[in-house]
């Protein structure tokens, strides 16, 4: 397998699907590599399960091209054998076991079921004797977890959830994302969709930011969060630090707060505001993002809709 | 693709509606011999004696299975192998089982092909079930004797009986045999047209509805004389050519002719479920 060393795990490029006049995604490309977990983030209906499906080779692009290990997809690929995915919620043979469903679904391409990592997917599933009910009788949290049972049976290199808390109570999405982390701690490559940004804060090291179909942003959590808004800073000297700061092209507003001083952002990184209080000689002992994700999100999205509005981390 | 088939085959029969099948066809069966027995007991005291192979069939356990599989094949059986058919990938989609199954490098053309196989088998399974049951009710009740056939053509009338002929007990069970196999294969329009409409659709009843629609106006339209030669054509038109075997000592010359014709559909509804699949953007 030539490919799979050098080439990114996922690598989308100038992908478009339309339905109709509706325009799903538009000219969409990012890359995952190799132990990355990828969050991609969009509010609904900006194209995050139409891109999955197509990645998946359950959709044909209308343009562009989606490759998985390097190879192109298509409907029944055989390295989607290496994909461990969930679309949309988990689904079953409502009328079968779960353990049925689990045996059928790894026996259909000839795979013999002695291959299959039962243990270590039951183990993460934690339905204990449930597996053997039929899976009519499950609740939607059971659904999930015994879905990511299924999608754990071939041992996947990558991971591709979508929106894996969708519809889950409370109890159950804190199950989910404590079962996400446990699965990310084995270094897996993850590509996650959701809405939810505070689940893509705090399972993924990268996001791509999506709304209408087209790609707005693409990085680092930390880029994304860092590159507008809102920044908390500990130095020596609040005062001259404070006139400092305000001479910076991008800097709003600079308040005293508590030891230290947040600063208002439109635009610039954490770096350049480091950067210039220590040209002026001032000790930084702190500089971190007051700002969550959620308002970096929200910001991204509006810069977006406001023509000529600076983003921050578009690659 | 083996396995694919026996994983198919699994998810497809084990279900409650299999069941229910089952007993419809052993029931149902049960309930027509009754029926026939009840019948005969009035002809021997000079009663009406009903239409064609139903009035025979009390001479011989043998003939029950035609006379039943003649009741049978018109509605229960349709309604059945619709359902299957019709639900064969419909019910997958319905589930949102599909696009799971179809993220396994399976290839979409196998896919449609094992399901289809097995609706098939399955339509195959549910006509010698009916069949077995009335040979084998139809046996102990009347035994398995030779019937001897009136012309049927001048019975009930001026009831001047002319000549018949007789049917042995083998000849019975290899006619039985040769009609339980043209019913069955009678379905291959309706399992091709029923896998085609559960391509196109991920509601299940919706698939099921069609594939039985198609049959019920296919036989109305049938039933339309005026239509002529058109009728030919119909899936349905074929579908009793069989009878003349055991009421006319005939292997009818249309039994081909329903064969061919169900090929066609089977040939063109077939590649029609198999293009589609294969270009459909699945979404359940
Ligand atoms: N089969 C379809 N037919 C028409 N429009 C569709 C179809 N599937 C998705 N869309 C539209 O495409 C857009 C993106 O949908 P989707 O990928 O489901 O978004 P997300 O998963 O981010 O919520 C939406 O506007 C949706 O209405
Ligand atoms: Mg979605």
């Amino acid at each position: 397998m030539s490919d799979s060393r050098d080439a990114p795990v996922v690598a989308v490029e100038g992908l478009s699907k339309h339905f109709g006049n509706v325009v799903a995604v538009d000219d969409l490309s990012f890359t995952v590599a190799r132990g990355e977990v990828c969050g991609l983030l969009g509010p609904n209906g900006a194209g995050k399960t139409t891109s999955l499906r197509v990645l998946m080779g359950l959709e044909r692009p209308s343009r562009g091209s989606v490759r998985l290990f390097g190879e192109p997809v298509r409907a029944g690929s055989p390295q989607l054998a290496r994909v461990g995915a969930m679309v949309e919620q988990a689904a079953f043979v409502p009328h079968l076991s779960g353990l049925l469903n689990l045996k059928l679904w790894w026996e259909a391409d000839g795979s013999r079921w002695g291959r299959a990592d039962l243990d270590g997917a039951l183990a993460v599933a934690g339905l204990g004797d449930a597996v053997h009910r039929t899976v009519r009788t499950y609740s939607q949290g059971m659904k999930q977890r015994l879905g990511f049972a299924r999608l754990l049976l071939g041992r996947p290199e990558l991971l591709v959830l979508d929106e894996p808390t969708n519809g889950l109570d409370p109890g159950e999405i804190r199950e989910v994302r404590e079962l996400i982390g446990r699965l990310t701690e084995h270094g897996s490559t993850v590509l996650l969709s959701s809405h939810h940004l505070s689940e893509v804060e705090q399972t993924c090291t990268n996001v791509v930011v999506m709304n209408y179909g087209r790609l707005i942003s693409q990085g680092t959590v930390s880029e994304l969060i860092g590159s507008s808004g809102s920044v908390y800073i500990e130095v020596d000297d609040r005062e001259r630090a404070r006139t400092v700061l305000e001479a910076i092209d991008g800097v709003r507003t600079v308040h005293l707060q508590g030891d230290g001083l947040t600063v208002d952002t439109t635009a610039g990184r954490r770096s350049d505001l480091n950067a210039a209080l220590v040209r002026a000689g001032l000790q930084v002992e702190t500089i971190m993002p007051t700002q969550r994700l959620e308002d970096a999100f929200l910001d991204l999205l509006d810069a977006r809709n406001t023509p000529g509005a600076p983003i921050g981390a578009t690659s | 693709m083996i396995a694919l088939v026996r994983t198919e085959f699994v998810k497809a029969a084990r279900r409650t509606r299999s069941l229910v099948i089952v007993a419809l066809l052993i029931g149902l069966p049960a309930l027509i011999l009754f029926a026939i027995h009840r019948r005969a007991g009035r002809a021997d005291r000079g009663g009406d004696r009903g239409e064609g192979l139903f009035r025979l069939a009390h001479q011989s356990g043998l003939l029950v299975p035609a006379a039943v599989l003649s009741v049978m094949s018109g509605f229960l059986l349709v309604v059945i192998a619709g359902t299957i058919a019709g639900d064969s990938i419909a019910g997958d989609a319905a589930w949102g089982n599909l696009r799971y199954v179809l993220i396994r490098p399976v290839s979409r053309v196998k896919l449609v092909l094992a399901k289809g196989l097995v609706a098939g088998f399955l339509i195959w399974a549910a006509t010698v079930l009916v069949m077995v049951a009335a040979l084998v009710g139809g046996v102990l009740f009347f035994g398995a004797h030779p019937v001897t056939v009136p012309n049927l053509s001048a019975f009930g009338g001026t009831g001047a009986l002319s000549f018949g002929f007789t049917l042995s007990s083998s000849a019975l069970v290899l006619r039985v045999l040769i009609a339980t196999a043209y019913v069955a294969f009678g379905y291959s329009a309706l399992l091709a047209m029923g896998t085609f409409f559960s391509t196109l659709t991920d509601t299940a009843t919706g698939a099921i509805g069609a594939t039985i629609g198609v049959y019920i106006i296919s036989e109305i339209l049938n039933s339309i004389t005026e239509l002529g030669q058109v009728r030919y054509a119909f899936p349905t038109h074929y579908l009793d050519a069989w009878e003349p075997m055991f009421t006319g000592n005939t292997y009818p010359h249309d039994m081909i002719v329903g064969v061919v014709v169900q090929l066609v559909y089977l040939v063109v509804f077939g590649a029609a479920a198999l293009v589609w699949f294969q270009r459909k953007d699945i979404r359940s």
